[in-house]
């Protein structure tokens, strides 16, 4: 199972992207490829979710935007029991939602 | 392209519906249709706006099955699907088909049945037009998505939790004025924010966001009949004229925008439409603005252009934006307190324009309006319709 998080990095103009697109948003360009999404960077804004979302069963779940120092940003789970705008995080990949037995991988957030 | 007016309109009260689908769906067309008085006039085109039928009623096709119910034949028809945006787009295309000629009278009608089933699926429901592997993942909702806003706008801005609850009580208090609207309860500062009951009268639901800054779940029709001003004038209607209507699109993950406090489709949208209607934000009289949560109606006020980046969370603590101010927003309620049966809303606030422009919105009446405007706001900004109407004369 890959546990990676990948976006994308335009071969032509160097433009990275997260998501993906099938063009760049820079050049237009189709010419993209795999960009692993992985580093430090800080919580740009969070939320407690209370009204949860089918497949969780807890309090509250935690989400966050993390400005990460490559300049892109990821939304992504905060594990981080002092969320604050502006705290350094770093990436970690863990799985982010249980669907009965189906197991989704993706980007949680933990303080450095 | 010819001029279009709106020469009917009708809605059924929010709320829960002990009807089916297709009944809601009549009862509100009929209010339009008969509202109209057409005559001999024949409809020659249905549109029809529905986010999840398919999905919470299971029912498709939902446009041909109601011109059969209101014996349209052969009038051309089709949904239109544009998330919580359904509505103001499938005004467009009825208008499109009106101004291109291919049509000479439109009923448009906005319907949702969102009770039908239990509240973790019909938040999945919503959930499900964020981005599937940016953001649904993560368990991300629209009110997940409202709550990070919120807690960046607030951070930014000023904005405090006492402003959210400003909008919360105007709305509710329009909403008090308002037969149609799904929630009649008057609220106030100490009942959800202040005394100490707030804290279970008023539970978070997306920190900074609790029960009293989100719309309910609600089910709901609602129509319009649009026509030439020509058909409009034979018919003796006072004239509410189609002035401009515009369009925009942003990111589908919300992380990915320059600034994720702007909200650029809500404004390119609004430019559109005022460009278009030969106006400003400043001829506006009255706006039914997308208030799904309290702080998007803030935000909204400003990106249209009614006030500057940040100041709009003083306009309404100033009461600007109440009854009686100088640009009444939400006379209706708003989606907060009228209701948000997603594919009806955009199609329910101009309804409420309509009413309006023509004197008929009764006790919640804004005086001698003339221009009104209306911000019907899909995805998460990602899909913005924004309208004008004006009185003729
Ligand atoms: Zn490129």
């Amino acid at each position: 199972m890959d546990e990676k998080v990948y976006g994308a990095r335009c071969k032509d103009c160097g433009k990275e992207m997260y998501p993906a697109h099938a063009r760049c948003p820079e050049c237009g360009s189709e010419n993209l490829e795999p960009l692993e999404i992985t580093g430090e960077g800080k919580v740009l804004t969070y939320t407690d979710l209370y009204a949860l979302p089918l497949d969780y069963e807890q309090r509250y779940l935690r989400l966050a935007i993390v400005e990460l120092d490559s300049g892109l940003r990821a939304t992504g789970q905060l594990l981080d029991e002092k969320p604050k705008i502006g705290k350094r995080v770093k990436t970690t990949v863990g799985v982010v939602r249980k669907s009965g037995d189906r197991k989704t991988h993706g980007l949680q957030f933990v303080p450095l | 392209m010819r001029p279009v007016a709106v020469i009917g309109a009708g809605m059924t009260k929010f709320g829960r519906s002990e009807w089916p689908l297709l009944k809601l769906m009549n009862v509100a067309s009929l209010a339009a249709l008969n509202d109209a008085n057409l005559g001999d006039v024949k409809v020659d085109g249905v549109v029809v706006a529905n986010m999840g039928a398919a999905r919470l009623n299971k029912q498709t096709a939902i446009a041909s099955a109601l011109v059969d119910r209101l014996n349209l034949f052969p009038a051309m028809a089709e949904s239109v699907e544009n998330g919580p945006a359904s509505g103001a787009s499938a005004f467009k295309v009825g208008y499109q088909a009106i101004a291109s000629g291919m049509a000479d009278v439109v009923l448009v009608t906005g319907v949702e049945m969102m009770r039908a089933v239990n509240n973790l699926e019909v938040t999945d429901f919503v959930a499900s037009l964020s981005h599937p592997e940016a953001e649904y993942i993560y368990g991300v909702t629209l009110p997940g998505l409202a709550g990070m806003f919120a807690r960046l706008y607030m951070e930014r801005y000023g904005v405090t939790r006492e402003h959210l609850a400003m909008v919360a009580i105007k709305n509710h208090a329009n909403a008090m004025k308002n037969p149609y609207a799904h929630i009649h309860q008057t609220v106030t500062m100490e009942g959800i924010l202040t005394a100490p009951e707030a804290v279970v009268n008023n539970p978070p639901i997306a920190e900074p966001l609790h029960m009293f800054d989100c719309c309910p779940v609600s089910d709901g029709a609602a129509a319009v009949v649009l026509a030439t001003q020509e058909i409009a004038e034979k018919l003796g209607r006072q004239v509410v004229r189609v002035a401009g209507i515009g369009q925009a699109t942003d990111t589908h993950a919300v992380h990915e925008r320059p600034d994720p406090t702007e909200l650029t489709a809500v404004r390119l949208a609004a430019q559109r439409a005022f460009s278009m209607a030969s106006l400003t934000p400043q001829d506006i009289d009255v706006a039914e603005l997308h208030d799904a949560f309290t702080i998007l109606e803030i935000a909204e006020s400003e990106e249209v252009g009614f006030f500057k980046k940040g100041e709009g969370h003083k306009a309404l603590a100033e009461g600007v934006t109440s009854l009686g101010g100088k640009l009444p927003i939400n006379p209706s309620g708003g989606l907060k307190a009228k209701g948000h049966p997603v594919g009806a809303t955009g199609v329910a606030q101009l309804v409420e324009l309509t009413w309006q422009l023509r004197g008929e919105a009764g006790e919640r009446q804004v005086e001698n309006a003339k221009n009104a405007f209306a911000c019907n706001f899909g995805g998460f900004g990602n899909n913005v319709v924004a309208t004008v109407l004006t009185r003729e004369g």
